[in-house]
């Protein structure tokens, strides 16, 4: 384990002089420019104009390593205003191109060039230090409360994110109150460390609360390691690969460990970063020349190997879950919504739709375009309100017409940008698919 | 070049966002889903016929080419704005103006994507046949321009057989209908003709009326497999001789079958020579029947093995692999050169033979794919246009594949359009006269030559 002594050698990153690795600009002329990704990419659809598609993206990357065409404050724009980085393209894809590999290659660059801006800078900073995100959620909460009695809260729309919809700060930190080693009810069918990521730490507690009690009434013996650091995604994706490194490194630390079955994540972002994004990562950044140890590389494709969305695993081992209670025939309408991240970033989808089915108290709809992206893309939504408006509103049409009184989600993100809209307009509740199957446990009614 | 003065009056027509000219902007407008690329000047998309209209007087005033476009998807550089200029974007006029049921046919604004139009059609029982690979992005607008075809052309023809009308703007901006919205209309010369398929030459399309049939009950989907090439070509020879009209019948080579496995991962055969993809449709016990008959002619004929798609997944899993063709090839290598040259049935055998041969010759990879019913071949050179000297010698080969398309009693483009891409082997095809004639013709719709300059017919 020698990399867990080397923290501080491999985040030189200026010094590499290649734009993006080999293998990501191979990529780029791989592009059969057939136009497939115009119509999944949400973005594109709204806007209808080609250097906002990812085709035009791809193409403009050819400009940039072909040397005629400079990473500009347009290029910047358009890198960030122009994608959720849902990954749609790269699903879609028949030619095989990581647009998602290439554009937060380019991200990354435009950062260096442009700089993040204050406001991403200053919360890529706090996301990264744990110590700070439990301060600034205690002042986020106090914050909220004060902004509420006033009535100012009501009035505040963050770029497209309605302010009041948010859901508010746990009371508690959920590490705080779930840490450690709990034992499974009964007998114990397999051992799992729980990453709990930010949004379940700060502000879904109850997601985390659903999770643990689910998991030991499946027989299974969960463990919540302390101080969990940010999965980093989000900072990666923004650009600064630097700051994201050092979460990186501490995630792989903490959890790649051969003496538990699986790690189990409730968020579609971290999920798809531990089970899909580290190896990239590391190996892009390898490539390019940069000192990332080979044992770090290895941590991170077993950690990789040992990830699993909770749905995920909750579906797999089906034969352990206890019998539901008995319901008094009422049954709730629910329907799904697929994150990006758990979708096309772990392809969990089957899953969460084979546990919604089977409740007794969940009367399953599948409604329209379930697939597409919400528009909300973490802090896109506030910094790109316009666009992100015109995805959102088709994602809560689609919603309302599907006739459901639940939307299920796996993702933090997502449920924050649907549930803030849905509240302004109806009563129609978002939950994590954990939460329900709690519930269809529990014999708890969602009115309750 | 465009003054910016001239520039300010563009902007006023469309407003500010919809005029671009930043180097970022144009660059996503310089190329199309062939290989060719050059730069426009600016950028514009309307959204709506008068502002068109608009646009045109300008550019006609001012001697301004003008590149029609929609989603670029076309594969033979027909969007390429070669003279520069303007590339005039109609993917914003996407609205469905009519869709008439009791008469049934709809009305469609240029930019109008086609599964748009599918969709919305299927939802009161009706169907509109033409399916090119791109239906999920490309435009009735650029449908109409390269009088696109698909698939299901066996059946249903291209997309010509299915214009009742056209709104088209012409070059110095007045705007003309064509057509009208009767099933029968032999009314005057037939100007849909002229401007389908024109490729924005002749003028400027914004609006589409299209006929449309009632939808067919029932579809059914076979696929077969076959060791040699020489049983998939009587299969498809004995199918057309028995009367059964299939709604598509496509041909893929053991190249094309390889690629589509490597990435779509569906349980394709490996070691066959050639497969194909069948499709019925019609009355439910018509179509079984059909079907049956199909599959025991293919058995017959030596398939391996014969699937028969039994639900609507199923079906749908047949066809992916066929739709995502084009983009499969890239994985492979980074260039896919591909052409769509037609021979009568009978000559389709002999046909995919010699592309494979010219493929041996110059040492290239070269997968077939073929509308068999209909005679219409994709071969699909792969290649990587980096590379000069191979791409010499695919330069080489497509000369040699155009050639004896035609020396097969074929025709150079079955459903892409000429473009730039085919350019220099019209005279292949077309005698000095009549491309000549084709010139007298755009000379007098477009006198100062600023509609699409540069393609397939040469200006004076």
């Amino acid at each position: 384990m020698e990399y867990r002594d080397k923290k501080e050698l491999f985040l030189t990153m200026e010094h590499t002089t290649q734009l993006l690795s080999d293998t990501t600009i191979e990529h780029i002329y791989h592009c059969a420019k057939c136009g497939l990704c115009l119509e999944v990419c949400p973005v594109y659809r709204e806007m209808l104009v080609e250097s906002h598609s990812p085709r035009g993206k791809v193409q403009l990357a050819r400009h940039i390593i072909e040397g005629d065409l400079a990473i500009t404050d347009r290029m910047n724009d358009i890198l960030f205003s122009s994608c959720l980085l849902c990954g749609s393209c790269v699903a879609a894809c028949p030619s095989g191109v990581r647009q998602d590999v290439l554009f937060s290659g380019l991200r990354w660059r435009a950062a260096q060039r442009h700089g993040l801006g204050f406001t991403k800078k200053l919360f890529f900073h706090v996301l990264a230090r744990g110590w700070l995100m439990s301060q600034s959620a205690w002042f986020g909460r106090w914050t909220r409360e004060i902004l509420r009695i006033t009535g100012i809260e009501e009035k505040i729309q963050a770029g497209n994110l309605p302010v009041e919809g948010v859901p508010p700060m746990n009371a508690k930190p959920f590490n705080n109150a779930y840490r450690g080693v709990i034992p499974a009810r009964g007998m114990t069918n397999a051992r799992v460390l729980y990453f709990h990521g930010c949004a379940t730490n700060y502000v879904f507690g109850d997601i985390g609360s659903a999770v643990v009690s689910v998991l030991r009434r499946m027989g299974v013996q969960v463990e919540i390691p302390r101080n969990q650091p940010c999965c980093g995604l989000p900072i990666f994706l923004s650009g600064d690969r630097k700051t994201s490194l050092a979460c990186i490194h501490d995630v792989v630390e903490k959890f790649d460990r051969d003496d538990v079955d699986a790690v189990i994540v409730d968020c579609a972002t971290c999920g798809s970063a531990l089970k899909n994004e580290y190896p990239h990562i590391l190996k892009e950044l390898r490539d390019l020349g940069e000192n990332v140890d080979d044992d770090l590389v290895e941590a991170a494709e077993r950690l990789a190997a040992a990830t699993m969305d909770i749905s995920e695993f909750i579906d797999i081992h089906r034969e352990w879950m206890p019998k539901f209670s008995p319901t008094n025939g009422e049954k709730m309408k629910v329907t799904y919504h697929d994150p990006c991240h758990l979708l096309r970033g772990q392809g969990v989808g089957v899953e969460p739709r084979r546990l919604l089915t089977m409740l007794p108290n969940v009367d399953f709809l599948e409604m329209n375009e379930a697939d597409r992206c919400c528009g909300g893309g973490g802090e896109y939504q506030i910094e790109y309100g316009d666009t992100s408006a015109l995805i959102t509103n088709r994602k809560i049409a689609n919603i309302c017409r599907s006739g459901a009184e639940i939307v299920a989600t796996g993702c933090p993100g997502c449920n924050i940008t649907i549930g803030a809209h849905l509240k302004k307009i109806n009563d129609i509740r978002i939950l994590h698919p954990v939460q329900l199957i709690h519930m269809a446990l529990e014999g708890d009614n969602w009115k309750t | 070049m465009i003054r910016e003065c001239t520039a300010q009056e563009l902007r006023h027509i469309v407003g500010e966002r919809s005029y671009l000219d930043s180097r970022e902007d144009l660059i996503g407008y310089s190329y199309d889903s062939s290989v060719d690329e050059a730069m426009p000047e600016a950028v514009i998309l309307p959204t709506n016929t008068a502002q068109v209209s608009e646009i045109m007087k300008i550019a006609y005033r001012e001697e301004i080419p003008v590149t029609p476009r929609g989603a670029g998807t076309n594969l033979s550089g027909g969007t390429i704005p070669v003279a520069g200029g303007i590339v005039l974007v109609l993917t914003r006029m996407d609205r469905l103006i009519v869709l008439n049921k009791e008469d049934r046919y709809a009305v469609v604004q240029a930019g109008c994507v086609n599964l748009n139009l599918q969709e919305a059609a299927k939802k009161v029982g009706l169907f509109y046949p033409p399916d090119p690979a791109s239906w999920s992005v490309s435009t009735l607008g650029g449908n109409v321009g390269e009088n696109a075809g698909g698939p299901r052309g066996v059946k249903y023809g291209v997309t010509r057989d299915w214009i009742l009308g056209l709104k088209v703007v012409l070059a110095d901006g007045r705007i003309i209908t064509a057509g009208g919205i009767t099933a029968k209309n032999v009314t005057g010369i037939d100007l849909i003709s002229l401007f389908t398929g024109s490729e924005g030459c002749l003028g400027i399309v914004t609006e589409v009326t299209v006929k449309l049939l009632p939808l067919p009950p029932f579809r059914q989907s076979l696929q077969a497999f076959y060791p040699l090439l020489d049983g998939a070509s009587r299969t498809v020879a004995r199918i057309i001789g028995s009367g059964i009209v299939p709604v598509a019948l496509e041909l893929m080579d053991k190249v094309v079958v390889n690629l589509i496995e490597d990435s779509a991962h569906i349980g394709l055969p490996r070691d066959v020579e050639g497969t194909l993809l069948i499709m019925v449709d019609g009355d439910e016990g018509a179509c079984r029947n059909q079907a049956e008959r199909i599959a025991s002619i293919c058995r017959e004929e030596g398939a391996s093995d014969v699937l028969v798609a039994r639900s609507d997944e199923e079906e749908e899993k047949l066809w992916l692999g066929r739709r995502s063709a084009f983009g499969v090839m890239s994985r492979k290598r980074p260039t896919c050169v591909l052409e769509d040259c037609t021979v009568p049935v009978s000559n389709l055998l002999e046909m995919i033979r010699g592309i494979v041969a010219i493929g041996e010759k110059y040492n290239l990879t070269i997968g077939v794919m073929a509308h068999a019913g209909d005679g219409n071949t994709h071969p699909m050179i792969l290649t990587d246009k980096r590379d000069k000297d191979e791409w010499a010698r695919v330069e080489k080969a497509v000369a040699e594949i155009f050639q004896l398309a035609v020396d097969l009693d074929g025709t150079l483009s079955g459903e892409h359009g000429i473009g730039i891409s085919k350019k220099p082997f019209l005279p292949l095809i077309m005698d000095d006269d009549a491309r000549k004639l084709m010139t007298e013709i755009k000379s007098v719709l477009d006198s100062k030559g600023i509609l699409n300059p540069g393609k397939f017919i040469e200006q004076r």
